[in-house]
């Protein structure tokens, strides 16, 4: 049942029963909060979120606290403010503020409460802080270091509750404590860097983004990942360096609880740099580096030439524009169109979480469409849009985004995250990508092309 | 000052351990009782006796018993809590070596009121030759036949302080770190793996045969209203006879130090005392000349009962130095859930021997308060108001000495 919560003086709705700091997250009322996450619920370790509420003595966590009807909550008085200051001051006493080298600086929680609550003249008048291990290879690519670790257990409970490997544990007592693997064991599963974005400090980095960038120089833009039919939905971060090109730095999952929820898998998390690396720039014709004119006077010469009997070969990884128009194009011509599945097929990687078995990010819309899904039957000109196989005809024209090493005809295309454009994953919901990076040089997109080539 | 031998009423048998010296002295007649009465009137005769947890809280234990579930699908555990760490206190190690008996005929009585098919005892690490007394006793009485569809399996701990605290010794129990649990929303028993459980002292337990053999009056007639009965309370420090010796709730603090220790060793002059463990703060000797031995009395000057565990200290004693040794003991044992006692409890004991050392400033001891204020009454647990009660314990009563030493 909703009820009537006021907050600082202000009304709101809520569940009866729910977590009263799920209203305070929704509502962007501020609270410094560490331990508690939406996806692992609440431990109630890190004292931070504590509220005032009315006919209570004590100040109270309000990740243990369930909304009533007409509970008054105040998260702003001085005495609450100075609470939050005093449990600030105690998380750092035994931190070692290396913001300057930490690459969490700029994302990282315990540097915004400090800038919202803390800004006090420290106190700390003792001279020797806890030492702890500050590199800690975790493997699958975290690294950990204790001495930032703020021992908010985000990290083990998702070990425990999510993935249920549970290879992270806290050891030792008090200040002590720290964070680590069983001996002898490794971080071991193919969801483990999302620790780095659960921990709410620079205690677990990325060995991949590590020392690459400062956070606020990137631009983000929403994306969906390409590594599956799953669909999850990313934030591409990327930079572009003056004198050099626009460049991705690292994919974040997006929270979407239609689809992923709060994370993605390693693979997909990872699938930037085969986007980035090993992409075709020019138009080559054999050997020879041609001109988008004679690419074009080429490529309708070739046309004419095989005239009934063309293949059009889509890549179940393009935008769902882009394979409309690509299957409006084929008609035009009078080619024969398919787009081959089979290959996407990888019942390996699937799982029960993310990860599924159909590797393309649009086989769906392709299934959707009734296209035919198998390879190419006509031996006179393939024109493959993008799709990776080798095919076999007497001619083949590949627009592509990568470099393909034996093609005789290759033109460069645009990548999904240079334009935008929509998905449909394999439950059918259509999702939005928006173009990301801006090339300084940048290759014409699939519809570019098609105009071009005369549609 | 009367006799009052309710749970220490074998110990000076000679071979009390044993079943057949238990028997001779009536051990186990009170299962027979059982025959007349359900499991609710036990609990009805529990609550009537006024029963005081011994663990250190003193909550009513016919309350907490009824919390259990009479009919549930879960089965029923009870744990009985013999970490025993905390410094000053070692009573229940008393009834598990001069009287298991006691306890396995608590056991039995009260896991029929609650309706357990198991109970655990859970011992702390460093009482391993104490925990095979225990366990010769539970196998006398189960060869003997005693234990009836009752299952008593002894769980030794690791030697962590935090797993006296019954929510982390169940967590213990389940295989898991000592970490206190959050608090539930209303009135429940405890879980264990899930399963309703109750948790209470080794002397809790020990007290509730003489009550189902007497009655509730006999063992109202000990003690005070409020705090009726008898504790095995005990005395360590700067007494000529330490130990543990049981006396009614009531008598006065002075009376009971001079009449079973002997008094303040080598007739020096009494400084302090600690009443009932380290965590329930410190009196001053006059304090002490006032106080009366029960809950409330001790209460009233700001100080707890505890586990009765006295620790006396006399006039040539550093408070500071004491301070510091229980700090230390503090800062050790955090279970390091909560940020307020993880790092509060490093930096109170680094600021105290800074102190210590002659290093200290009078900004130190107002920060110590300061510190002792964040502590209390934000954690999961009791553990970080404890300390913050004795930080202030001491510095209200002792702050000259303190001063001194900056
Ligand atoms: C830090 C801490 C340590 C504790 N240690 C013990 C202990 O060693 N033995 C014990 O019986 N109770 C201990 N307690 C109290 C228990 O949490 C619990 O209240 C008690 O076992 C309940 O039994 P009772 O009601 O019979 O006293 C401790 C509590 C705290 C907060
Ligand atoms: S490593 Fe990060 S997530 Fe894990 S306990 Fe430390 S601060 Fe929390
Ligand atoms: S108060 Fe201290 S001992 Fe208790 S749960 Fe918190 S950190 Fe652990
Ligand atoms: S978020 Fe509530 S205690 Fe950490």
């Amino acid at each position: 049942m909703m009820v009537q919560v006021i907050v600082d003086g202000k009304n709101y709705e809520a569940e009866e029963g729910s977590l009263l700091i799920d209203l305070l997250i929704k509502e962007q009322i501020k609270v410094p909060y560490f331990c508690y996450h939406e996806a692992l619920g609440a431990d109630g370790n890190c004292r931070m979120c504590m509220v005032e509420i009315a006919g209570q003595k004590r100040p109270q966590i309000a990740c243990d606290t369930l909304v009533k009807p007409d509970m008054e909550v105040s998260s702003k008085s001085e005495k609450i403010e100075k609470v939050h200051t005093d449990i600030l001051e105690l998380e750092l006493i035994n931190h070692p503020v290396d913001c300057p080298t930490c690459d969490q600086a700029g994302e990282c929680s315990l540097q915004d409460f400090y800038m919202d609550y803390g800004l006090h003249e420290s106190k700390v008048r003792i001279e020797e802080k806890v030492k702890h291990d500050k590199h800690v290879d975790l493997g699958a690519n975290v690294m950990l270091d204790q001495e930032r670790c703020v021992l908010c257990a985000r990290c083990t409970r998702f070990t425990d509750k999510i993935t249920h490997t549970h290879e992270l544990g806290i050891i030792g007592r008090g200040d002590e404590a720290k964070v680590s693997t069983m001996p002898g064991r490794k971080l071991h599963n193919p969801y483990a860097m999302n620790l780095v974005d659960i921990c709410p400090v620079g205690a677990l980095t990325s060995k991949d983004f590590r020392f690459k960038q400062r956070v606020w120089f990137l631009e983000t833009a929403n994306s969906v990942c390409h590594g599956c039919a799953k669909g999850c939905n990313i934030y591409i971060d990327h930079h572009k360096i003056k004198y050099e090109d626009d460049m991705i730095y690292r994919f974040r999952p997006r929270r979407n609880d239609a689809v992923n929820g709060f994370f993605i898998c390693d693979a997909g998390r990872l699938s930037y740099k085969l986007l980035q690396n090993n992409r075709q720039t020019m138009i080559r014709h054999k050997d020879e580096i041609i001109s988008e004119e004679k690419s074009i006077a080429l490529y309708q010469s070739l046309l004419k030439q095989y005239k009934n009997s063309i293949t059009v070969v889509i890549d179940a990884n393009l935008y769902n524009e882009e394979i409309e128009a690509l299957v409006d194009y084929a008609q035009r011509i009078g080619a024969e169109v398919c787009a081959p599945l089979e290959c996407y097929d990888d019942t390996e990687f699937a799982d029960t979480m993310l990860k599924s078995a159909k590797r393309a990010a649009n086989y769906e819309k392709v299934v959707k469409m009734g296209l035919d899904r198998t390879m190419p039957k006509t031996s006179g000109l393939i024109i493959n849009f993008n799709h990776t196989e080798t095919f076999y005809a007497e001619m083949q024209i590949d627009f592509s985004t990568h470099q393909r090493p034996n093609a005789s005809f290759i033109l460069p295309i645009a990548a999904y995250s240079e334009q935008s454009g929509s998905l449909t994953n394999e439950d059918g919901l259509v999702q939005m990508c928006e173009k990301a990076v801006h090339k300084n040089s940048p290759s014409p997109t699939l519809r570019e092309w098609l105009q071009k080539v005369g549609l | 000052m009367r006799e009052a031998l309710i749970v220490s009423r074998k110990f000076s048998l000679e071979e009390s351990h044993t079943l057949a010296v238990a028997q001779e002295h009536g051990a186990y007649k009170t299962l027979k009782k059982l025959q007349n009465l359900s499991p609710l009137e036990v609990i009805k005769i529990i609550k009537e006796s006024g029963l005081r947890g011994k663990g250190g809280g003193g909550a009513p234990a016919g309350n907490k018993w009824a919390l259990m579930p009479q009919e549930s699908e879960k089965p029923s555990f009870l744990a009985v809590n013999c970490d025993e760490s905390e410094p000053g206190t070692f009573k229940d190690r008393q009834i598990i070596t001069k009287d298991p008996h006691l306890l396995i005929e608590g056991i039995l009585l009260t896991c029929y009121a609650i309706k357990a098919i198991h109970a655990y005892v859970y011992i702390r690490g460093e009482y391993y030759q104490y925990q095979q007394v225990l366990q010769v006793a539970v196998d006398e009485a189960n060869a003997a036949g005693l234990l009836g569809d009752v299952k008593i399996t002894l769980h030794r701990g690791a030697g962590a302080y935090i797993c006296g605290e019954k929510s982390a010794l169940l967590e213990s129990m389940e295989g898991k770190r000592g970490h206190p649990r959050l608090k539930p929303k209303q009135p429940e028993p405890e879980w264990y793996f899930g399963n309703p459980t109750l948790v209470n002292n080794v002397e809790t337990i020990a007290s509730v045969p003489f009550i189902l053999e007497h009655g509730a009056e006999a063992y109202r007639s000990y003690g005070t209203e409020r705090s009726p009965g008898t504790l095995l309370f005990a005395m360590s420090g700067h007494v000529e006879r330490p130990g543990v010796y049981e006396a009614e709730f009531g008598v006065p603090m002075m009376e009971y130090i001079n009449h079973f220790g002997g008094g303040v060793k080598n007739g020096k002059k009494l400084k302090a005392v600690i009443p009932g463990g380290a965590s329930t703060g410190v009196l001053t000797a006059k304090e002490a000349e006032e106080v009366l031995l029960d809950y409330e009395s001790l209460r009233a000057m700001g100080v707890s009962l505890g586990t009765g565990g006295m620790i006396v200290m006399d006039e040539e004693t550093s408070m500071v130095a004491v301070l510091k040794n229980l700090l230390e003991f503090y800062h050790e044992e955090s279970c390091g859930q909560c940020t307020p006692c993880r790092e509060g409890t490093g930096w109170v004991d680094k600021l105290v021997g800074k102190i210590l050392d002659g290093r200290g400033s009078s900004a130190d001891i107002d920060e110590l308060l300061e510190i002792a204020e964040t502590m209390n009454g934000k954690t999961i647990c009791v553990f970080a108001p404890a300390v913050s009660a004795v930080i202030v314990s001491f510095l209200t009563r002792f702050r000259d000495e303190f001063e001194a030493a900056l």
